[in-house]
């Protein structure tokens, strides 16, 4: 085997040695290039592959490969610049038709001279590492005809001004296009980009800069914007048709950068019709657009989302500082509602719900929500008046829905703990008169607060309702006990844990005897049923419905507590003066007053008659009671004049509470940073306890560091000795 | 017999060297519009409807068996051609790549066959055999490297002034690298240094310099390597003035990129060794123990210009002695090292981990241990493939283990020429240098049966 396997490859080129023609090589040569000029001529019908192949082969086999390379060369390049002649010579409009048409037959001559020579391809071309024939066929076009000084600059002027004139709106012949820059890009990705590419990018750049320029002199940023999306679709569309993928993004860039980037401020600023007009109009249409074409552009969406924030904060800060929105709290939380969804559907319809958007959004809500420090007692006071009355006609959903858009709100708030002050005011004001309507929407609002702020946020909350729970629990329990016993007035007391509740200060008023006894029982039944524990009446609360005789009609009268003192006094004078009342009843000044007022002043309401006749209530007054009231309901509800909002004293007072319950969340917060540090500077205490309290608020620095002093005084820390701004902890 | 109605239905008739053959043209254009059949019955070299026989003037029992290739994608060679003629007939033809995959099918460890044993030319000092990715192959001893191709028939050897070869290696199947030591007269610095060649004629490409503060400096490789996703070359070197470390060059620029100084106590120099690991883009060196006292592996990362893993045999316990690593290989898997002793015992290193030693597998002697030989020569060597893992052993034969836990599979045995000093896969062949004779044998694996 191996001795056959040698010998053969041996001999064969040496018995051809013997045999050889001296003119071997020119006549074969002859035939070939006979050959080639025939298919050059579209004239290869008469020729035999397998004798052009064989005889390609001999020429290799006898070690001709790089004569017969060096002779094809030069044929092509003979036959290239013939063909590139005819090509200059082309008329006007049939010069790409006639350069078409003349590559379209090199392409075809080239694949059959690669046919013949498909030996030579295989063997000698690897081994020196020459362009196959067929590439060869490729780069001699390129640099004979393409390159030719004649045909380059033609070919380049002829594909801008076509593309131009489809610019201006005429149909161009794209099959050619496509054709002539398909032949670009197969003799190479750089002639394409040499030849092509970057030249039309160029003229691109200018047409746009001078299109864009005229419009924006002329039309408004909504149809600039509209404009400027259609050229980028028809560039794209473009290159879809008649030029290489890779130039699509070039050319966006180009048209991104002429007609975007360079008027980006001006567009977004365009006075009466930019970014801001867009957003007080809600064109969302217009809006998606803008978003859409300035991201493609640097720092476009930043700039979009700057001017955005800009202007919500502006119309925001409007809303919350003025003064006459603050009269009405529920309106102004329904503004502010309203302005948060008017920005989330156009956040979430124009800009698709994009995170740095919706954040940007948050900030600016955040910022001057907490501009009005009224905000926290507005937000519960909506709530309340939601959950106060809202719900009667509304389903569960939409109170849901509405609680959660106040949830967004509140969670704006820098300073929840003034919030929590205000919810539980309203809540226990709520909850004691029974006008929560749903119990589960309360339910519902407090799970909220919990997810948002923690058990710790709402466990005086959750006591409040589980007061509400055992009460109407005790008060069953001892009805029952006392069943039969039915005569005298019935009671309904609620017993509230102390802490739990907003509890004011109040001393007790002096009850009516028929109410002081019940009143007794029940303490009794209680502490009876529960040791080491002391009731005290909160009269300031209560509600009481009475029966009522005014000469033959019969009304009943719901009235509160300290109203309920002053007219069962009635039930044994007719007349009797402030002084008196005040007297017998020992209610505090202003709520007495306030009583009275309700009871003699309002109109239709006025079971009391009040001497002398006026508005208001002075120490000297007579009142009788007013045998005349009528009423057409049989139930007459005697409202007492309560401030809804708070007074400008009462807003202090709450201030300073919350102040006073800041101190000791200062406090522990500092004492754990210390404890788990040990020594600490100032500024970081500072920035851990800020971030310690951030949800539930802001605290002040000034304050902290009151804090920080006092309990170095209660010997919790102490300062270090030599560097006086370090704070140790002391166990 | 063909009716120009049943050639119109793509029957083609062919008469070849006076043989005459019918078949389809649907057989004859599955050989590829770039074969000369292909060609000659493209619609370009055809008017339609004329014609219907065409002439070849070539061997015809060559050409049947070429058809039948064409028409069952199988080879069958009769006795009475020479295997080298069918050769020269499919390169006619542009059918050679089909041959080449009809001879031999996927490399599988435990299916190989013997195909053929190629003795060598000269006696003794066979430094190494390296598989080309086409399947040809190329031995280096002496002060040349002997190149085959696929039919094993050699092309001109490759040298660089006949100086002695360390190792040489394929960048692909055109370009082969070779290493050679630097002459040992002062005047001469012609011989030595790394060069590429071309594989096919034997033509020198290019020599790669190594410049220490851009002073180009004689030096001597050692062990050859190539990182194909990067093009980068690697190869050990000594320079005559201390400069030890391994260099690095591009391969599409041919420039030197880096040269990493070898660090205290690494022997980077010296290595015998070099593998590029993809996975963590580090170059592995050993450096093993009949060359150095001690053997010695880590992986360099040039990124970092640090050894990121190391391990060496110095100090290990004198029970372990006589275990001197003599051969590693990374495995495919890219955090473990294999190495074999000069007993023929596997061991594994953990990349993953700096401290542990080598894990020795108990009971792995694949021939019973022997007496070594004084003036051993020839030490065992590894190879992995495929899962697979290769050890030739001293006693000429190469064992093949598979699966994770390696386990013995099969066990190549067959030309009598000694121990086998070197073993390369590539180009779905395997190939053993054996110690004497310079015989070395090629293994493939057949084509699986139909049914």
């Amino acid at each position: 085997m191996n001795s056959q396997r040698k010998r053969i490859p041996k001999i064969e080129p040496f018995k051809h040695r013997v045999e050889v023609d001296p003119k071997f090589f020119d006549k074969s040569w002859k035939k070939l290039d006979d050959a080639i000029r025939e298919i050059y001529n579209h004239n290869a019908s008469g020729l035999s592959f397998e004798e052009l192949y064989r005889t390609a082969y001999n020429l290799v086999l006898n070690k001709h490969g790089g004569k017969l390379y060096d002779k094809l060369t030069e044929n092509l390049k003979g036959h290239l610049k013939e063909m590139g002649k005819l090509v200059e010579a082309a008329q006007g409009g049939l010069f790409l038709e006639d350069l078409q048409r003349r590559w379209a037959d090199h392409i075809k001559a080239s694949q059959m001279i690669r046919d013949i020579l498909m030996y030579m391809d295989r063997t000698f071309i690897p081994t020196s590492k020459k362009t196959p024939v067929f590439e060869l066929g490729l780069e001699l076009w390129r640099d004979i005809v393409v390159r030719s000084p004649k045909i380059q600059g033609r070919l380049l002027d002829t594909l801008l001004e076509l593309i131009h004139r489809e610019r201006m709106g005429e149909i161009i012949n794209r099959g050619l296009m496509r054709n002539t820059t398909k032949m670009l890009m197969e003799l190479g990705s750089s002639v394409y980009k040499d030849e092509f590419e970057r030249p039309f990018l160029e003229a691109s750049a200018s047409f746009y800069s001078g299109e864009s320029q005229q419009f924006i002199e002329c039309c408004d940023c909504g149809e600039y914007l509209k404009k400027a999306e259609r050229r980028l679709a028809e560039e794209l569309e473009r290159v879809t048709q008649y030029m290489d993928s890779k130039t699509a993004d070039k050319i966006a860039n180009v048209v991104d950068k002429e007609m975007l980037s360079n008027h980006m401020q001006r567009l977004i600023l365009m006075e009466n019709s930019g970014l801001v007009n867009m957003l007080i109009d809600d064109k969302h249409e217009d809006l998606t657009r803008m978003n859409d074409l300035f991201k493609r552009v640097p720092d476009g969406h930043s700039t979009i989302r700057s001017v955005m924030t800009n202007h919500v904060k502006e119309t925001g800060k409007t809303l919350v500082t003025d003064p006459e929105r603050l009269r009405d709290p529920v309106d102004f939380v329904q503004r502010l509602l309203n302005e948060k969804d008017k920005y989330d559907e156009i956040v979430s319809v124009s800009f698709s719900n994009d995170k740095a958007f919706q954040n940007a959004l948050n900030s600016s809500f955040e910022y001057f929500i907490n501009l009005n420090n009224r905000s926290p007692e507005f937000i519960s006071l909506y709530i309340d008046d939601k959950l106060r009355k809202g719900v009667k006609g509304a389903n569960e959903e939409d109170i849901e829905t509405v609680l959660d858009k106040v949830m967004m709100l509140f969670r704006y708030l820098q300073e929840k703990d003034v919030f929590e002050k205000y919810y539980k005011q309203h809540l226990a004001k709520r909850l004691l008169s029974g006008k929560t309507s749903s119990d589960e929407a309360e339910r519902s609002m407090l799970v909220k607060l919990k997810t948002e702020c923690g058990y710790q946020f709402t466990s005086k909350l959750e006591g409040m309702f589980t007061d509400m729970k055992t009460s109407h629990d005790t008060m069953q329990s001892f009805h029952a006990a006392r069943s039969g016993n039915t005569d005298g007035p019935t009671i309904s007391v609620q017993i509230l844990t102390t802490g739990s509740w907003p509890t004011q200060p109040c001393a007790t008023c002096n009850l009516p005897p028929e109410i002081l006894d019940i009143c007794e029982k029940f303490r009794a039944y209680y502490l009876g049923t529960h040791n080491g524990r002391r009731l005290t009446w909160q009269t300031n609360m209560g509600n009481t419905d009475i029966k009522a005789t005014f000469g033959s009609r019969k009304h009943e009268l719901n009235v509160s507590t300290y109203q309920m003192c002053v007219l069962m006094l009635f039930n044994s004078d007719d007349g009797l003066t402030y002084k008196d009342i005040e007297q017998a009843t020992a209610i505090p000044h202003v709520d007495l007053k306030r009583c009275l007022q309700s009871l003699a002043c309002v109109k239709g309401k006025n079971v009391l008659r009040k001497e002398p006749m006026s508005k208001d209530i002075s120490e000297s007054d007579t009142f009788f009671f007013n045998d005349k009231f009528t009423s057409k309901l049989v139930k007459v509800k005697i409202g007492t004049v309560v401030a809804q909002k708070e007074t400008e004293p009462e807003k202090q007072e709450t201030r300073h509470r919350v102040e006073e319950d800041r101190k000791p969340q200062v406090e522990a917060a500092i004492v754990r940073i210390m404890k788990s540090r040990r020594v600490l500077d100032h500024n970081s205490v500072v920035t851990e306890v800020t971030k310690q309290l951030q949800s539930r608020f802001l605290p002040n620095p000034v304050v902290i560091k009151k804090r920080i002093e006092s309990l170095i005084e209660r010997e919790f820390l102490e300062r270090d000795k030599t560097d006086r701004k370090l704070y140790r902890y002391l166990a | 017999m063909c009716t120009p109605a049943a050639a119109g239905r793509g029957r083609v008739r062919l008469n070849v060297g006076g043989r005459v053959f019918e078949t389809t043209a649907d057989t004859l254009a599955s050989a590829g519009r770039d074969t000369m059949l292909g060609a000659m019955l493209d619609a370009s070299w055809n008017v339609p409807g004329a014609e219907a026989e065409y002439f070849i003037d070539r061997d015809p029992a060559c050409f049947a068996v070429l058809l039948d290739l064409l028409r069952t994608g199988g080879l069958h060679l009769p006795a009475h051609i020479p295997e080298a003629v069918l050769c020269r007939e499919a390169l006619y033809y542009g059918l050679l790549d089909r041959v080449r995959a009809a001879r031999w099918g996927e490399f599988d460890g435990d299916r190989l066959r013997l195909a053929a044993s190629v003795p060598g030319r000269a006696p003794g000092d066979g430094a190494a055999v390296r598989a080309a990715p086409d399947g040809g192959c190329c031995v280096a001893h002496g002060g040349a490297v002997r190149v085959y191709n696929w039919m094993l028939e050699e092309r001109r050897p490759v040298h660089l002034g006949h100086a002695p070869v360390n190792d040489a290696a394929y960048l692909d199947a055109a370009t082969l690298l070779v290493a050679a030591r630097e002459g040992t007269g002062s005047s001469r610095h012609s011989g030595g240094g790394v060069a590429a060649f071309s594989a096919l004629t034997g033509e020198l490409r290019h020599r790669f310099r190594v410049a220490h503060d851009r002073q180009p400096r004689p030096f001597t490789p050692g062990a050859l390597a190539f990182d194909d996703q990067h093009s980068k070359i690697f190869a050990s070197c000594k320079g005559r003035l201390n400069e030890y470390g391994v260099a690095a060059w591009d391969a599409t620029t041919s420039e030197q990129t880096d040269f990493f100084y070898e660090p205290p106590a690494c022997a980077l120099g010296d290595a015998d060794g070099l593998q590029w690991l993809d996975g963590t883009s580090t170059l592995m060196a050993a450096t093993m123990f009949p060359r150095a006292d001690s053997s010695f592996v880590s992986l360099l990362d040039f990124r970092g210009r640090s050894v990121a893993w190391s391990w060496s045999d110095v100090g290990t316990p004198a029970s372990l002695e006589d275990k001197h690593a003599v051969h590693a290989i990374a495995m495919e898997d890219g955090w473990s090292v294999c190495v074999v002793n000069q007993y023929d015992d596997l061991g594994f290193l953990d990349l993953r981990s700096n401290a542990g030693g080598v894990r020795w597998r108990s009971g792995s002697k694949l021939m019973g241990r022997k007496k070594v030989r004084a003036e051993e020569s020839c030490y065992p060597k590894l190879a992995t493939h495929g899962g697979q893992l290769f050890a030739s052993t001293t006693t000429g034969a190469i064992s093949v283990f598979s699966g994770p836990d390696h386990a013995l599979t099969s066990t190549l045995r067959a030309s009598d020429g000694g121990g086998v000093c070197d073993l390369s896969i590539g180009g779905d062949r395997l190939f053993a240098l054996h110690n004497e004779e310079n015989v070395f044998d090629v293994w493939e694996t057949p084509p699986l049966p139909i049914i």
